[in-house]
């Protein structure tokens, strides 16, 4: 069992709070992504459930206890940290043993568990080396290794990926995974890479100002941002966001106007932010005669990035909205007028003082 | 092409003008002594006007490795390297221990931990001089505010007890410098490593032991030399609470004998330049031992 639950967290260093009334409940065997910009608080709610800070407030509950106060080594949970750090005096078989050898484990039964890690992380043959004869994915292996050795009931990583190569990564990050679902253990995750959080989140927990700002499944953070800041850092390019305003069940932006979902729910006249994702907006020719009219706006440049094309469109009042289309998609010449359509059911509100999605408690 | 080559050229000598001065001042100060100091023990010098061995005129005799092998197969210089080992081996591996003691217990994110660790530093204000005169006054054995005796025997005269009471002068008053050396050696333990250790279930002793420690070894083993070269070279200390190199010369270390032989006994100059050259090539072999040995303590993250 490894359900891990953070209620109320807070910690405060002087009067900065580092992670503000957090609360996350992670269920048994999930795999739980921590993510955000750095200095979001995402490291410090992890050191707080190992056990390494000690939170200013609330309780976290490891396997139904509560564990404020308890030492890290009697929490069973472990850790694996950025630099690996690998005892560097040690074999990779002895930094492997270490979690093992502390807790007087027999000398036989030790040798089994080491092996058998070993193993399943491909480090039977350099069990006798030193950690400075290893490559950069080996370390991260051997630390690893050293984190499920012990079966404990949770793993905390604290970015184990960022020291490796880009190319490496993303292998690492498939293997992680697959470990982690063969294991079953609760997994918590912290990574300031939002493709790592989409790929290897059950659920993923945005944080921003050591606030948690969405809890949800990757797809819904990406489909359904809870507000502004995630739909801004979800997302490559990030979703657009333009000034707009709702009058009479409909979305006016300057000139022109948007239809609105049939099935929106109630929403608050006046002034929004309106978003939506590069890949959902459409080019068309100005003055098209078209069911939605579109929005009005001039081609300022576009990118070519092998397989698709970015298109970098000016609006009437400013605001830049950028097309996602496919490689072989045409493209008008930069300095274009165009119309800009977006389907109803791909737009997203937001209130333009607080940033809060307007339409989340439609379904 | 000429143009690089000549301005290489340049470079170079403007390089050599540079480095001129302080050539200069090494070549009269400490090149041409050191010289001077090895080949005086090759000649006798008879007659002459003068002191010692700067006479001018006189005969100048070639007697090979005849001084080299009296002084240094004497007893005389055993015991003396004996006394030298010994000051090295009560003071450095003590030196070092309290060093780190304070430093692991200043180590800590205590509120005015900044002035405990000001006060373990403090003595590296003081020189072997300062230390010496304070604890004279201390224990001197007339002198004295304690006037220790052991036997009936003041602690500075003491045959067997002299030279552990100037190791722990010599001690206290370098402890400031270890301090300082095994603070910033266990500032510079990746944080991550230890709390490892920690999550991995080790104890606060183990931690010590199985982790610090070794982490710590390259900065152990650098204080170990450079006190060891510091232990031979020791002076000050000797001369000033042991004048005379203590009942029975037994704090005569080899630096005090060196001095003994060079300035307070009547033609012993050449002793001295044989001595000088024996503590030089002890100070030598530490150092060298430090630069092959290095390497293998130091552990790559």
């Amino acid at each position: 069992m490894g359900r891990v639950a953070l209620t109320h967290v807070t910690k405060r260093f002087g009067k900065v709070a580092a992670v503000d009334d957090v609360t996350l409940d992670i269920a048994d065997g999930e795999f739980l992504v921590l993510l955000g910009p750095s200095g979001c608080g995402k490291s410090t709610a992890l050191r707080m459930i190992a056990g390494l800070d000690e939170p200013t407030d609330g309780v976290i509950e490891i396997n139904e206890r509560r564990v404020n106060g308890i030492e890290p080594k009697d929490r069973d949970i472990a850790m694996v940290f950025q630099s690996y750090a690998l005892y560097p005096h040690l074999t990779v078989r002895k930094n492997i043993e270490f979690p093992l050898r502390t807790r007087d484990v027999e000398r036989r039964e030790r040798k089994r568990l080491v092996d058998e890690a070993a193993t399943t992380l491909g480090l039977s043959d350099l069990l006798d080396r030193k950690p400075a004869q290893l490559s950069g994915g080996q370390r991260q292996r051997v630390a690893l290794a050293r984190a499920i050795v012990r079966h404990p009931a949770a793993f905390l990583m604290d970015e184990p990926l960022s020291n490796l190569d880009a190319k490496l990564r993303v292998q690492t990050r498939a293997e992680l995974v697959a470990l982690q679902k063969r294991l079953g253990t609760t997994t918590i995750y912290v990574t300031h890479d939002q493709v790592e959080a989409m790929t290897m989140g059950d659920r993923v927990a945005i944080l921003r100002d050591g606030r948690l700002q969405q809890l949800a499944s990757p797809h819904e953070v990406y489909a359904r941002p809870a507000n502004l800041f995630v739909a801004g850092f979800i997302g490559t390019p990030p979703m657009n966001t333009f000034a707009a305003a709702l009058r009479d069940g409909a979305l006016t932006v300057g000139d022109d106007t948007l239809a609105l979902p049939a099935d929106h729910g109630p929403l608050p006249q006046g002034e929004c932010v309106a978003g939506v994702r590069p890949e959902h907006v459409t080019l068309g020719t100005d003055g098209r005669p078209d069911g939605n009219g579109g929005l009005r706006a001039t081609v300022e440049f576009h990118e070519s990035l092998g397989h698709e094309r970015h298109v970098h469109c000016r609006l009437a009042n400013r605001d830049i909205l950028i097309a996602r289309l496919a490689a072989s998609a045409a493209v008008p010449a930069d300095g274009d007028t165009v119309r800009l359509t977006i389907a109803p059911g791909d737009l997203h509100l937001f209130d333009h003082h607080t940033g809060e999605r307007l339409d989340a408690g439609a379904a | 092409m000429p143009a690089p080559h000549s301005r290489r050229l340049r470079e170079a000598l403007l390089a050599y003008a540079l480095i001129l001065p302080s050539f200069v001042v090494f070549g009269i100060f400490i090149f041409f002594p050191f010289a001077k100091n090895i080949e005086i023990p090759f000649y006798e010098t008879r007659g002459g006007i003068g002191f010692g061995q700067n006479k001018t005129g006189g005969t100048r005799t070639w007697v090979g490795f005849d001084r080299w092998r009296d002084v240094l197969g004497s007893d005389e210089f055993r015991d003396t390297l004996w006394v030298t080992v010994k000051f090295t081996v009560l003071t450095v591996p003590t030196g070092i221990a309290l060093g780190l003691l304070l430093a692991v217990l200043a180590h800590q994110r205590l509120r005015g931990i900044t002035i405990y660790r000001t006060i373990f530093s403090s003595t590296v204000a003081t020189s072997a001089a300062v230390a010496s005169v304070i604890f004279f006054s201390l224990i001197g054995p007339q002198s004295g505010v304690f006037k220790l005796r052991i036997d009936g025997i003041p602690l500075l005269e003491h045959p067997t007890w002299a030279l552990p009471a100037v190791a722990v002068v010599t001690t206290w008053q370098s402890l400031g410098l270890a301090f300082i050396v095994m603070s910033s050696g266990l500032q510079a333990l990746p944080d991550e490593v230890l709390e490892a250790a920690e999550i991995d279930g080790a104890s606060a002793r183990r931690r010590f032991f199985r982790v610090t420690l070794p982490l710590m070894s390259p900065t152990l083993f650098f204080a170990f030399v450079v006190g060891s070269i510091a232990a031979f070279k020791t002076f000050a200390e000797i001369d000033l609470l042991t004048p005379g190199g203590g009942t029975g010369n037994n704090t005569r270390v080899l630096a005090y004998a060196v001095y003994d032989a060079g300035f307070r006994t009547p033609n012993g100059e050449v002793r001295a330049a044989v001595l000088a050259v024996g503590l030089f090539t002890c100070v030598l072999i530490l150092t060298l031992l430090q630069l092959r040995l290095e390497r293998r303590v130091h552990y790559v993250a």
